[in-house]
């Protein structure tokens, strides 16, 4: 009998139940989200990256943020989007959002732009401009090589973006000075480094959810990316660049506490492991 | 003779200027291409379509690979070669195709909840939904793309893109990112569950996970943030979590990586070019031979 209780104990151990874990995962999320207890965010070397591509971009050169995500994605490349185009605004330099895929990124993107733009009482068309939703994929970044004007031919409003004051003069890639791509999608980094990368030059950049980062580590670190910002702890750290703080720095509070819930709760499920497989040793 | 032809098509194709030209245009081009896509159904066999889609293919391929390999030369300050003029339409026309899938996926989506529908299948009930989501979603997005308001816009907004934003805003968005955030609780218990330290390789990839966990989140650097910045060589602040982590991802992670990025890209190319001669099996109608 004084066997079986210790047993038991270590099969609990291993045994927590799906709902007691989700409940402690629900809790740590709304404690931290209505009582988050700050802590310091120091930039890294690959955000660093983004923040300085963005200030570097010469005069009268454009840049482009491709918004290729939706709202599956938006908890961490939403507050990705917003930072940097505070980033942009603050370094007074024009950027135009374009979205490959999915569409719904078009509209968020914009709603995001509209919003920031207010607190910098920037103008649409002079400013920032949505090139809307283009379909084609690497046909519209192939295309965009050639003759942006032509390819994208109206905005995300429906009007000609010949019509738009900061479009005067850009024609191809060689008048971009900067794109970054800010998206939850696998592979549609590959085909800027592909088109506008490798012939042309022009810097790049992105913005990954956390899970995809590690794919791309390699690029930063061919210099063929000049940054990225790795899920909501990039938007986090761009945030702390632009000194506006914002989703991401409450997101990362609360990350902070459910990273601490799953160590913990791995470590319970070993230990029960290690017991139980200790137990049937003897 | 080429410059006329292309005059002619322009002019046959020239924008629409009215709400009825464009009806009739799109109406036109479907009728146009159902026809020609019948007549090609009935007058080619497999072999016929087999040769026709090979021919397509092959052409599109060379059509591409030649316009980015050719070297170009400066042209009225644009770098080009006789291929670059032809990437824009052959774009258009590869988008309109690309366009004609979406047509078929919701044909077959038809299709399938259509007769769940109508049979009272298991879960018919779904499938409505389906249909009740798509004509909704479909009628209010055109709406809202055809409806203009004034700038900044009006405190009360048009009926119809008012039923946009609360759909688009207050259901469809809530609704994917309550699906996704889902992960959350199902990672922790999927962690918990099966992430056993039962041999050396599985007690590595925890220490990396922990370490990359922690090194991603604030309170990994608040953890570790008493060892010293410099000194001692910098070998303390090596060990800061957040250091820790990103030489994880830099030199542990990115050659692993680099390596995996090789295979693919390889094997991405064996296969393009499989593809691209037909000479990959079970495509093309090959299993109809």
């Amino acid at each position: 009998m004084e066997a079986a209780a210790p047993q038991g104990f270590r099969q609990r151990l291993q045994q927590l139940p799906r709902g007691f874990i989700y409940l402690l995962m629900a809790l740590v999320v709304v404690w931290q989200l209505l009582f988050p207890l700050p802590m310091p965010i120091s930039p890294s070397a690959t955000t660093k990256g983004v923040y300085d591509a963005i200030n570097k971009v010469p005069p009268g050169k454009l840049i482009v943020i491709s918004a290729d995500w939706d709202a599956s994605t938006e908890a961490e490349t939403g507050p990705q989007m917003t930072a940097i185009m505070h980033a942009c605004f603050r370094a007074k330099k024009p950027f135009a959002l374009l979205t490959l895929s999915p569409p719904a990124g078009a509209k968020l993107a914009n709603d995001r732009a509209v919003a920031v733009a207010e607190q910098y009482g920037a103008k649409y068309g002079v400013n920032w401009c949505n090139w809307g939703y283009k379909y084609g994929y690497e046909n519209i970044v192939m295309s965009l090589a050639k003759n942006i004007p032509a390819t994208l031919k109206s905005d995300f409003h429906g009007d000609p973006i010949s019509a738009l004051p900061m479009m005067t003069g850009v024609k191809d890639y060689r008048d971009l000075g900067l794109v970054i791509e800010v998206t939850g999608l696998a592979n549609v980094t590959e085909i800027w480094l592909g088109f506008l990368r490798g012939p042309f030059g022009t810097p790049l950049a992105a913005g990954y959810t956390a899970v995809m980062a590690p794919g791309y580590y390699p690029f930063v670190d061919s210099h063929q990316m000049a940054g990225m910002l790795v899920g909501a702890k990039g938007a986090a750290e761009m945030e702390a660049l632009v000194e506006h703080p914002g989703d991401a720095t409450r997101i990362m509070n609360v990350q902070s506490w459910a990273h601490l819930l799953i160590i913990a709760l791995i470590v319970v499920g070993n230990l029960g492991y290690l017991l139980a497989r200790g137990g049937g040793r003897r | 003779m080429w410059r006329s032809l292309q005059i002619g098509l322009s002019q046959l194709f020239s924008p629409a200027h009215s709400t009825g030209e464009l009806v009739a245009y799109v109406v036109g081009a479907l009728l146009a291409s159902v026809l020609v896509l019948a007549l090609l159904h009935k007058g080619l066999g497999w072999r016929g379509k087999r040769r026709l889609t090979m021919a397509v293919t092959f052409t599109a391929g060379l059509f591409f690979a030649l316009e980015y390999f050719y070297p170009v030369r400066m042209v009225a300050g644009r770098q080009r070669n006789f291929l670059t003029d032809y990437i824009q339409p052959a774009n258009e026309v590869l988008a309109i195709i690309m366009a004609f899938t979406v047509g078929l996926g919701i044909y077959s989506l038809i299709q399938v909840h259509g007769r769940n529908v109508l049979r009272q299948r298991r879960g018919w009930c779904n499938s409505l939904a389906f249909f009740l989501s798509m004509v909704v979603m479909f009628g209010f997005t055109l709406a809202d793309n055809y409806i203009k308001v004034s700038d900044p816009p009006p405190a009360v907004l048009p009926y119809p893109k008012a039923s946009f934003e609360i759909l688009f805003n207050g259901l469809f968005m809530p609704l994917q990112s309550a699906t996704f955030s889902l992960l959350a609780f199902y990672i922790a218990s999927a962690a918990y569950r099966a992430f056993r330290v039962r041999t050396l390789e599985a007690g590595l990839m925890m220490a990396a996970a922990f370490v990359v966990m922690l090194g991603q989140v604030p309170i990994g650097a608040w953890l570790t943030h008493s060892l010293p910045v410099t000194g001692y060589h910098g070998i303390p602040a090596f060990f800061r979590l957040e250091n820790l982590g990103e030489w994880v991802m830099t030199w542990l992670n990115t050659p692993a990586q680099r390596g995996i990025t090789f295979g693919v890209a390889i094997g991405a190319l064996a296969m393009s070019l499989r593809i691209w001669l037909s000479l990959e099996r079970g495509t093309f109608f090959s299993e109809q031979s």
